[in-house]
This record gives structure tokens, sequence and C-alpha cells, in this order.
């Protein structure tokens, strides 16, 4: 048991199709297109990319809220039933997810305290008093007063908003929490607040995170690995310092390069090319047409997700292991 | 285009047979048809050869596939009371009805609708709100009593007009007048909302901010846009020309279809009220059909995208 | 983006003061007072309303040469219009009542089930409500009349059935976008079954729309209600309506007008006063309905 990695998805696949019309041909669009991951127990996974890069889709597959068209999930060495059934509804308890829009998650109707003690009600946890005290204890631990617990949605703002979302998917102790863009819609000046308290959060609680972002940044500081996402596959994976200073990828270069430095100035890598279309993916490599240094073979064989021997992983004909070996 | 025909082609079919099952199911559930007609101490031989006679002695899937297969042949059954086709007893009503509802039709319009534009053009005037508390008077007073209240005043009082029945055209005054009235008082209201809706919008200031004379503002971009929601209110009133008249009909003694339906309900002559009740339907999904293409040729955009949307 | 300026839209219209125009406090007045009336119908008439006084017939109002004892005067019967009156009010708000309570949750009901299943059932859902808008609901009634006779719950039922479909499509698409993204999906995702999900978080969210859907369909309820009655079709003897005495008193329009003016005038100003306090509440709370 304790060797099983909490959660294990391989070769996820998810295509959208898009109809034309109400007799018209229907365009499937690949969303996420063979994306395999592992996160263990008590750890932290980022996985970046720019807006439709497949990485919310991704989250979304791992929590079983779509069914992959492909490929498996595994959650605590048991497969993902199928959503809606009476087995993923148990297992909600034991993963859950924080959301980009605060707002948007909760329901205006009710109110705070209300709100965290739901999926208590839902799964049956505690009597009334063993609910509000348990309410109370994760208002205390969100940084939230108790005072705050009769409160409604609108009343708060918005960094208070994101830590009763916090504090309501903590409520059944779950054992991996998936943030999806937890911050980008926070002012600054509280994204850092609330990231601390996740750090905190997973601190006190032990869950394993899977932290989806935009910002290579944000996810650095709280991921032990980092994967990066391109047009719906992983084209890097490995820690954040080695993402940071050594990538292998043209596109994480390009990524990192894009981070602001006020100590580097001139080096910045800027891609050429449309941004990627997922409902016209490229052959071979999915980001040959933009890569600076892409040879003949970059379109029309795809690069395989490679083990390196520093164990990070890179999809890409020019960062092969053997070929990173000569060089050294 | 093509394609947006044919979907909304199809989706009036459906419609239309489903009202035709549905006249089969409440008629199959409202109990035995021969029990209904036959008075309680017939003679057990009469109804069963009432039973054999309509075929109700088959199992229900064979009546209903024979049911609709007599509708599509234009077999509507024959009024149980009198015997005869009811198709051709409801055709003798449509004349007298369409005497009252096309004229009314024509002051819904002619007044309605000007008074509308006229309303949503100078908002918050007096005209404007002497039009919207009519309106809003016009569809809360039902029309039997504002039917009984002209009767009231210009048949009982002022002697100048009968009360009801038929025969010259003084007697279709009051009947007219109170359809139209009532019509026109809610296509006033539908049509100034429709028109303060598009007057709000972003390429009207912008056109007017262009310069362009208000007038033409108005008669361009305005008027087209507000004719799209009204043309649906008026082709649900041309869809009820047959049966839009029924209680008026009844206040007036008026001898047309509406009068029809309000006997053969109370006498139960179901074989007249589902002749009533399939006409009304086709009437109304035709004149919904049309209306729809003229939403088409109203608004180049809904061809594309409502093809899609329909869905 | 600041946190203040999403939180204004939402919480301004809880916090701001109703200022309520003269009207609309004049419409409320006379709903209040139909709904006094239609509970203390009992207490307040002061005759049985089938009740006959043989010696006073056809008695006209009070000003119009009327006695004391029947303010609102009599009918051919002798029977007590005010008492008939106040019984008619009493029936015709509770038809209306409770055919639009119906309506609502049926056509929520659907609305919720198109959401919910999409597919098969959302399409024959959309199917129904095609049906009901290719008929006039009152020429539907009237077949279902003919078809299965008359009794007071049927007709109530019956009447239920007008303006389902505004409730479903309501509810559908409420329910969708719910459901599409924000705190549906959120509860849903913490394990609820779809029960909860629909009556704790999605039905309190759409009941102002609601509600202000049925303050506007009130009104037409009772007018069929009334139309029906009038027609005879609908409530029957010996139990009154206001359509219904509409129609009795029509017998008597050259001699008696007093019979068919009294439920008339109850009848516009009752509607009238529902209309302009739905239209007014819909204004306020909710512009987005029309």
């Amino acid at each position: 048991m304790r060797n099983t990695p909490l959660l294990q998805a391989r070769d996820l696949v998810r295509r959208y199709g898009m109809r034309r019309g109400l007799l018209g041909r229907s365009v499937d669009i690949t969303a996420v297109a063979g994306v395999s991951l592992t996160l263990e127990r008590g750890r932290t996974l980022g996985l970046v990319g720019e807006s439709g890069c497949g990485k919310s889709t991704t989250g979304r597959m791992v929590l079983g809220l779509e069914t992959p068209d492909a490929g498996s999930v595994e959650f605590e060495g048991r497969i993902m039933p199928p959503p809606g059934t009476a087995a993923w509804r148990a297992m909600r308890a034991r993963m859950q997810m924080v959301f980009q829009d605060p707002l948007g998650a909760l329901d205006r109707r009710m109110n705070v305290a209300a709100q965290i003690a739901e999926p208590l009600e839902i799964h049956g946890i505690g009597d009334a008093a063993a609910r509000a005290a348990r309410v109370e204890a994760l208002l205390r631990n969100v940084g939230l007063r108790p005072d705050q617990a009769l409160r409604y949605p609108h009343e708060l703002s918005g960094g208070q908003r994101q830590r009763v979302v916090m504090a309501r998917a903590l409520a059944t102790e779950p054992a991996l929490l998936v943030c999806d863009e937890p911050i980008s819609a926070l002012d600054v000046s509280i994204q850092a607040q609330v990231m601390n308290l996740l750090v905190e959060l997973q601190a006190e609680h032990g869950m394993a995170v899977l932290f989806i972002s935009h910002d290579l940044r944000a996810v650095r500081q709280v991921s032990e690995r980092v994967a990066v996402m391109y047009l719906g596959t992983i084209v890097e994976e490995g820690t954040p310092d080695a993402l940071l200073h050594d990538a292998q990828h043209p596109y994480t270069r390009a990524l990192v390069s894009a981070i602001p430095h006020p100590g580097r100035g001139g080096n910045r890598i800027v891609l050429q090319g449309d941004p990627p279309n997922p409902a016209a993916r490229p052959s071979g490599c999915p980001f040959h047409p933009r890569c600076p240094v892409a040879v003949a073979r970059c379109s029309t064989e795809a690069p395989s997700l490679r083990d390196h021997p520093d164990g990070r992983r890179v999809a890409c004909h020019l960062a092969e292991p053997a070929a990173i070996a000569k060089a050294a | 285009m093509l394609r947006y025909l044919a979907t909304r082609l199809l989706r009036a079919l459906l419609t239309i047979a489903m009202v035709v099952t549905f006249a089969f199911v409440v008629l199959r559930l409202s109990g035995d048809p021969a029990l209904l007609i036959m008075s309680v101490d017939a003679p057990p031989e009469a109804v069963e050869a009432f039973r054999t006679a309509w075929g109700l002695d088959e199992s229900l899937w064979v009546q209903y596939v024979k049911y609709f297969n007599a509708i599509l042949h234009g077999d509507l059954g024959r009024s149980m009371r009198d015997g005869r086709d009811a198709i051709q007893l409801v055709a003798e009503r449509i004349p007298a009805t369409l005497a009252l509802t096309l004229p009314a039709l024509a002051i819904k319009i002619g007044i309605g609708v000007p008074a509308g534009i006229y309303a949503a053009l100078h908002r918050n005037s007096l005209t404007d709100r002497v039009v919207m508390t009519l309106a809003v008077m016009g569809f809360t007073v039902p029309s039997f009593v504002l039917g009984l209240l002209l009767v009231l005043v210009f048949a009982v009082q002022l002697g100048w007009l009968p009360s009801g029945g038929d025969g010259t055209w003084r007697h279709a005054v009051l009947p007219v007048v109170t359809l139209g009235v009532g019509g026109a008082a809610v296509l006033a209201r539908f049509t100034r909302s429709a028109m303060l809706e598009v007057l709000g919008q972003p390429y009207i200031r912008t056109a007017s901010a262009k310069g362009v004379p208000w007038h033409a503002v108005v008669r361009g971009h305005a008027l087209p846009n507000a004719a799209i929601p009204t043309v649906t209110i008026v082709g649900f009133m041309v869809g009820s020309l047959i049966a839009g008249a029924v209680v008026v009909e009844s206040v007036f003694s008026w001898p047309g279809v509406g009068r029809l339906l309000v006997v053969a309900v109370a006498n139960r002559d179901l074989a007249v009220v589902q002749c009533i009740l399939l006409l009304v339907a086709i009437t109304m999904v035709s004149s919904n059909f049309v209306v729809d293409l003229l939403y088409g040729a109203l608004d180049p955009r809904l061809r594309q995208s409502r093809a899609g949307g329909a869905g | 983006m600041s946190d203040l300026a999403i939180a204004a839209p939402v919480a301004a219209p809880a916090k701001a003061r109703l200022h309520i125009p003269p009207g609309v406090a004049i419409g409320l007045g006379w709903i209040l007072l139909m709904l006094a009336v239609a509970f203390l119908a009992d207490i307040i008439s002061p005759y049985g309303y089938t009740a006959l006084d043989l010696r006073n017939r056809l008695s006209p109002p009070i000003g119009f040469g009327g006695v004391w004892a029947h303010p609102l005067g009599t009918d051919e019967l002798g029977r007590d219009v005010l008492s008939r009156l106040i019984h008619s009010i009493r029936m015709s708000l509770l038809i209306a009542f409770g055919a639009t309570i119906i309506g609502a949750a049926f056509g929520t009901t659907m609305g919720f089930l198109a959401a919910h299943f999409r597919g098969l059932v959302e399409q024959a859902v959309l199917a129904l409500v095609d049906f009901s808008a290719a008929l006039p609901f009152l020429i539907l009634a009237l077949a279902v009349l003919a078809f299965f006779g008359n009794s007071l719950w049927l007709f109530i039922v019956l009447l239920g059935f007008h303006a389902w479909e505004r409730y479903a499509r309501i509810a559908r698409g409420l329910a969708i976008s719910a459901g599409a993204q924000g705190y549906a999906a959120a509860v849903r995702q913490l394990g609820a079954r779809p029960l909860r999900v629909y009556a704790r978080h999605i039905l309190p969210n759409i009941a102002s729309t609601l509600i202000i859907s049925m303050t506007l369909a009130f009104p037409e309820v009772i007018l069929l209600e009334s139309g029906l009655s009038f027609l005879g079709l609908g409530v029957q003897p010996p139990a009154t309506s206001l359509g219904n005495m509409v129609g009795y008193g029509r017998e008597y329009l050259t001699r008696a007008p007093w019979i068919l003016l009294a439920p008339a005038f109850t009848i516009i100003l009752t509607t009238l006063a529902i209309s302009i306090v739905g239209d007014w509440l819909r204004d306020k709370l909710d512009p987005t309905l029309r």
C-alpha cells in the first residue's frame, strides 16, 4: 500500500467534439493528448502552461470530474469510478479542489459556516456539534475570524473567499488537493498571502497538491516537481531548480526567459509563429512550428517523454539522454 | 439557409404529430367514448355496435395507427351528436370567425404598432403614459368583461348597435372592437419595449453620434431591429385567427368556430373538439414557421446561428 | 479588479432601501385586501353565498335604491351579491394560487430534469415546450375539459399547466449555467447527490427569478379561470368564482347590471394590481427577465 503512489495517471487523452451547425461535421479538438503523471503522498506537483494547453482539463480528469477518452487514473491504488456513481461520490471526501474564481465556487445564498460544513454533512462526518467545532477550527486554520462564519460570500474580500474555499476543501481531510489557478483572480498583494497559506496548510494537513498555474514563479514556490505542458502534452518535468536553471526543452527555456528578471536583460526568447491551436495540431513535435531550434525530424516524428539520468523527463529530440551524455 | 428551413419544417411537423398524439392519448384516457356518447340505459348491443363502428374494440396500438392514418387522409371523424363530418362542420364556421378576427387583426396592428413606436420615441411623455396605462388596462380587462361593458353602453344604454347575433355588419362591430382593443394593447406594450430595447443599443447611439439625422436612425436602424420581436407576437396573433375568438364569440352569440368549440366541449362532442384542436395547431405551427422564415429575412445572422443553436 | 468592485453590485440590491411608487403601493394594498377577504371570507360575509332572500330579489346596490341589508344588491334568486363576491374572490384566488404553484413546481422540475440529464430527456422537454407553445392555452384547456369532464381539482391542475414552459425554460437555463461552472459544479464535486445540488443550492439561487415569473403569470391564471368559468366550463354551480358570477350576471345585463359589474371590476382591479406589482418587482429585482 505504501509503495503505490497516491495518484497515478497514465496516458490521459481528452477530446472535445465541436459541432458546426446542427447537422454539421463534428471537429475534434484534442485538449489533452497523452499525459502521464505521478503524485506521491504529501508532495506537490506543479503543472504549468499557457491557457488552452490542457492543464485544467488534466486537473479535472485527475479528480475524476471528467472521464478521459483514453488512459486511466488510479487514486490510492484504485481505478477512478465513473462520475456520478456512489463510489465516485464517496471518493470526493479524499480529493478536493480549489477554484480560480472563489466567488463563483461559493453559493451566494449560504453563509460561510454552512458552506464549510457542507462536505461534512454530505459525507456524514460527525454530529452537529462536532461539525460546528470542526468548522470553527477550519476557519482559524485558514486565518478567518470566528465572527466571519455567518457572513455571506459577497461580504468578504477575494482573498477571504479563497480562504473559505480552502477551508471547505480541507473539511474532510482529503489526501489530494487540486488547485486550479487558485491565485490568478486575486489582487497581487493577496496572492502571496494565499500561497503562504497553502504551504502552511500542507504542512499541517499533509495532503498532496496538484498546483495548476500559468505562472512558473508561483508554481516553483510551492512545488517539489514541476511539469510543463504544451498543447496537451507534458514537454518537460523535473525539479523547479532544474527547470529554472537548466531547462532542456526549448519551450521551457522560453517560459523561463519570460520571467522578468531585473539583473538580466536582452536575452529573452521571443517565440515565433501563431499561438497553438488545439483544433489543428501540427504533425511531429507539437512545438516544432514555433521552435527556434527545430530540425527536420521534429516535423515528422513526435518525441516521447524520456527519463533522464538526473531524474527529469523531457520530450525533445534534441535533448535525448544519449545526446546529453555525449555532450557531457 | 436550406438546412435552417429543413430543421424548422421538421420541428413543425413533429409538433403537429405531438398534438395528434395528445388528442389520441387524452381521448383514450378520458374513458370509454361509447359509454360517454350512448345514454346509460342504452342496450348493450347498441353500445357494442358503436364500438365496432368506431374501432374501439381493437388494441390501443392498432387504434393509434389507424387514428394517425385516418388523420393523414383528412378523416377527422364524425360529430358524435349529429353524425356529420366534423371537418365539414368546422369548415362551415371558419368564414364567420375570420369575419371577426381579420378586421380585429387589422385594428391590432394598425393601432398597436404605431402607438408602441410613438410611445417609445416619446418615452415618459404624457402620451407615453396614457398609451401605457391603456395598454396595461387592455391586458388586465378580460375580453368577456370588455365585451359585456360595450354591450351595456352601446347596446343597452345607447341602443346604437345590436347586443349579439349575426346578419349585418352592425352585428360585427362590437365583437371586432372587443377583440381588437385587447390585442392592440398587448401589441403596443410589446412594440414599445422592443423599440426601447433597440434604442438603448450602442449602434443606435453610434449612428446618432455620427450625425445621422434622428428620423433616419429610427427608420434605418431602430425600426427594422425592433420589428424582429414584434413579428413574433404578430405571428402568434395570425396563428390564433381561427380560435382567438372563443370567448368573444360566446359573449356575442357569434356563430364561429369558437362558439362551436364551446358547445362541443359542453356536449363532449369529441370529434369536433379534436378537429378544432388540430386545425388550431396547424394554423399556429404554420404561422410560427412563417415567422421563422421572416426572422431569417429580417436578421441574416440568424440563418446560420439559429440552425446550429436550435439543436 | 478589486474585491470591492465585485462585491458592490451583488450587495447593492439587498441593501438599497426600496422606494415604492404610489401606484405600486395602491396595488399592494389592493392585493392585501383581497388576501384578507379570501382568508376571512366566512367571517366577513354577511350571508351564506347560497342563502336566498326571496323578499329582496334583484335588489339594486345602495345608492341605486337598494337596502342596507344587501349593500351590493341581490340577484334573481335574492342571493346577496356581496357575500357571493367574497366567496368568489376566495375561490378564484385559491384556484389561481394552486394553479400557479403547480405550474411553477412542474415547470421547474422539468427544467431541472432537462438540465441534469441533457441528451434525450432535454430534447423531450424541449419538444413538450414546443408543443405548449403551439396551442393557445385556452384551446388546450377546453379540449382537456371536453375529454375529462370537470371537477375542481382537475380544473386547478389543468390551469397549473399554463405557463409551465416559462418556468421550465428559466430553470433549465439557470441550472445549466450554474452547473457548467460555479457553485453547483463546486458542490457536486464535494460529493453531493444531484437532489442536494438542485434543492439546496440551485433552487434558492433562482427562487427570486421564479417568484417574479409567478407574479407575472398569476393574473393570467385569474383571467383564464374567469374566462373558462364565464363560458360555463370552469367552476360549476353551486360553487362560485368571479368568472362564474360574470357569466351568471350576463343573463341580467339589462335588468340588474350590478350582478355582473361587481365581480367584473374585482377581476380588473386584482389583475391590474398584481400586474403592476409584478412589473415593478421585475424591473427592481431582475431586469434580465423579459
